[in-house]
């Protein structure tokens, strides 16, 4: 996307968006990895590290930012709650850093971590 | 204080359920009369400043579960008390704070009664548990608080086995971290405040010690350590946000504080007799100002308005004063990719790809095609991502056809492309990111799988016409009768096993349970692999395997 006026032009690739969102919802509580949104089912494996941008998708509609995060979650914790802990955190930090409002952060829970023992 | 009151009293040497029950009802009534003031320490201008309610809801869902429950053994209460906590944790700090009880509680199954040192291990597992329910741990928050917390009670516990003076060092070092919370997170330190959440742990524990010792659980006036950040709910008004230091002589500190925490919220009042610093939330900054300046000389002074700061954040929602905006969909630099199958071409345009020209082994784009893709970028730069060894002559001479400034990362697979194009940083110029996206395609390796058009020997391996061939970067490496199995053999060969992430693109020649029970087996067979299965939709090639 791309505001203009003043001095030139400043433009923000949903590429870039992605990252924020990512950087945010894996700093919520709750959230213990992304998982890849090309899976509609199967493998649903957790995503590793540098490539949790797979779990994110951004679209720009007529200004507005629409964000989709496919999330594995910790069990044990009460999913509905994390998940709106995770749509105020990433609209926030993207509005925040990009400054264009976020209509949507919709958030699909495609996995429960159970713990390892 | 803590040594004598501790030492008036007979060491307590284990508690039961009933006890537990208690000291949970202790600490929900020490939380309820902090529950404003924990309010009150939200930084976030988004709806997750009630951590003080969050978690006071939280602990009365995990009291009700007891409730009525004439259980006398501590396992028993603890996992009543944990499945209430799962069910009714609210907000944020909420469902932290109900891991931190079912952590908490599964640490002591089994147990009738616990003694210091079984709270201390209990501690630390649900500090443990509590961090694992977070892939980027912040620190400065209740995680921080618990986990400080913990190691003080395992440090006393060493030393003596009353649970009394056990819960006071725990006490005493969750304060410690709670007023250190705002030194490991800039935000709390911008806003003059502590963690909420990490003050909320304090105070539950501070209950249930008070509950322990036998104190009234009344407020103190002005009590100790963080309480002493006086916070007044910000709904009462953005106004001005101050700042200065004041020097002087014989500054008194405490009835400077005084008053200026009854002209303003949000205050912290910090110094010494020399130098006072100041920090203020005030709607009328010159009163501040001009009392201020009566007690001394002021320095660093900052006054800005948080009423405009709010609205200009606002306002960037309704684009108001802004500049218009367009939608474009591609930062600075274009890359134009070339792709094999629909199916690809949907894994660039997610990372990020300004445009995917369809094409490769068997189709491979004309100059022509690639010229104009070029041509159509937003951007004066672009990058061309081949990923085919026979493109790359093609994506090379449409460099001097055009007026815009090429660059060719010189991709033979498709696997080395998703790698070249996962080191693409928008923020960076033209050479940097073709030396970054040219110096990760060379970590990935590619294992391509396909049927051989006719019989041959080539790099040594004899191959008849329509048996399943391996090729491992560029070379052929293998031939069989059965795809998977030759797959498998091959990556083995390749020393798969001993590489992080392997991902699988299946063709349009593969039927996609095919491809993910491939995936699973693959999964078995080399032990410690992240493997992914993507629907590649490539002509002729099974598999394009990219091994990093």
């Amino acid at each position: 996307m791309k505001a203009e006026k003043y001095l030139g032009r400043i433009e923000i690739s949903p590429h870039a968006i992605a990252s924020i969102a990512g950087q945010a919802v894996l700093e919520c509580y709750g959230v213990v990895g992304m998982a890849n949104k090309n899976f509609a089912d199967g493998l649903t494996d957790l995503l590793p590290g540098a490539r949790y941008q797979r779990g994110i998708s951004v679209e720009v509609v007529e200004l507005q930012i629409y964000i989709d995060l496919y999330v594995a979650i910790q069990y044990g914790t009460r999913i509905s709650e994390v998940a709106i802990g995770i749509m105020n955190r990433v609209k926030y930090s993207v509005e925040k850093t990009v400054g264009l409002p976020v209509a949507q952060v919709n958030v699909h829970v495609q996995k429960l971590q159970m713990d390892d023992k | 204080m803590t040594e004598e009151q501790t030492q008036s009293l007979p060491p307590l040497k284990s508690i039961g359920g009933q006890e537990i029950k208690q000291l949970f009802a202790a600490s929900l009534v020490w939380l309820e009369k902090h529950c404003a003031y924990i309010n009150s320490l939200n930084v976030f201008p988004v709806p997750d400043g009630d951590s003080g309610t969050n978690m006071l809801l939280t602990m009365q869902a995990a009291l009700k579960e007891t409730n009525n429950s004439p259980q006398h053994s501590a396992s028993a209460i603890g996992g009543l008390l944990a499945k209430g906590a799962h069910l009714g944790g609210r907000g944020n700090s909420g469902v932290i704070l109900s891991v931190i009880i079912q952590g908490f509680a599964r640490a002591i199954e089994g147990k009738d009664t616990i003694t210091a040192n079984d709270f201390a291990s209990a501690l630390t597992e649900a500090s443990k548990v509590a961090y694992k329910g977070v892939q980027k741990p912040v620190e400065g928050t209740i995680l921080t608080v618990c986990r400080e917390a913990a190691a003080a009670a395992v440090a006393a516990a060493v030393e003596t086995d009353d649970l009394r003076e056990v819960l006071a060092r725990t006490v005493n070092e969750a304060r410690a971290s709670v007023i250190r919370t705002p030194t490991l997170l800039p935000v709390l330190k911008e806003a003059g405040v502590v963690d909420a959440g990490g003050q909320g742990l304090l105070v539950i524990f501070e209950g249930a010690l008070k509950y322990l010792r036998g104190e009234p659980m009344e407020m103190e006036a002005g009590g100790a350590g963080a309480q002493n950040l006086e916070m007044i709910s910000r709904e009462e008004g953005w106004g001005y946000d101050i700042q200065f230091h004041i020097r002087g002589q014989n500054l008194d500190v405490d009835a400077i504080r005084e008053m200026l925490f009854s002209m303003g919220e949000s205050a912290l009042i910090v110094g010494d007799a020399e130098i006072i610093k100041v920090h203020i939330h005030a709607p009328n900054p010159g009163e501040i100002i001009k009392y201020g300046a009566e007690q001394g000389a002021l320095v660093n002074v900052i006054i800005e308005n948080m009423q405009e700061q709010y609205i200009d954040f606002m306002a960037g929602k309704a684009a108001n004063s802004k500049p218009p905006i367009a939608v474009e969909d591609v930062a600075g630099i274009f890359t134009v990719v070339v792709a094999p199958g629909d199916g690809l071409a949907r894994v660039f345009e997610s990372m990020g790809a300004g445009a995917v020209i369809t094409g490769g082994q068997a189709k491979n784009p004309s100059i022509e095609e690639i010229l104009n893709a070029v041509n159509s970028a937003k951007g004066d730069n672009v990058i061309i991502l081949p990923n085919n060894k026979n493109i790359i002559p093609a994506a090379e001479q449409v460099k001097p056809l055009t007026a815009k400034k090429v660059v060719v990362v010189p991709t033979k697979t498709v696997p080395q492309g998703v790698a070249a194009m996962f080191a693409f940083n928008f923020q960076n110029d033209l050479e940097t990111n073709a030396q970054a996206m040219t110096r990760a395609m060379q970590n990935v390796d590619t294992l391509e799988v396909t049927t051989a058009s006719r019989t041959v020997t080539l790099d040594g391996v004899p191959v008849k016409e329509g048996q399943v061939i391996g090729i491992v970067n560029g070379k052929l490496a293998g031939a069989g009768d059965q795809r998977d199995d030759l797959t498998v053999r091959l990556l083995q060969e390749m020393g798969a096993a001993e590489k992080e992430i392997l991902t699988i693109y299946y063709g349009d020649t593969v039927q996609p349970a095919d491809a993910n029970a491939f995936g699973n087996r693959v999964q078995t067979e080399l032990k410690g692999l992240q493997v992914e299965v993507m629907r590649g939709n490539q002509p002729h090639y099974h598999y394009i395997i990219s091994v990093e």
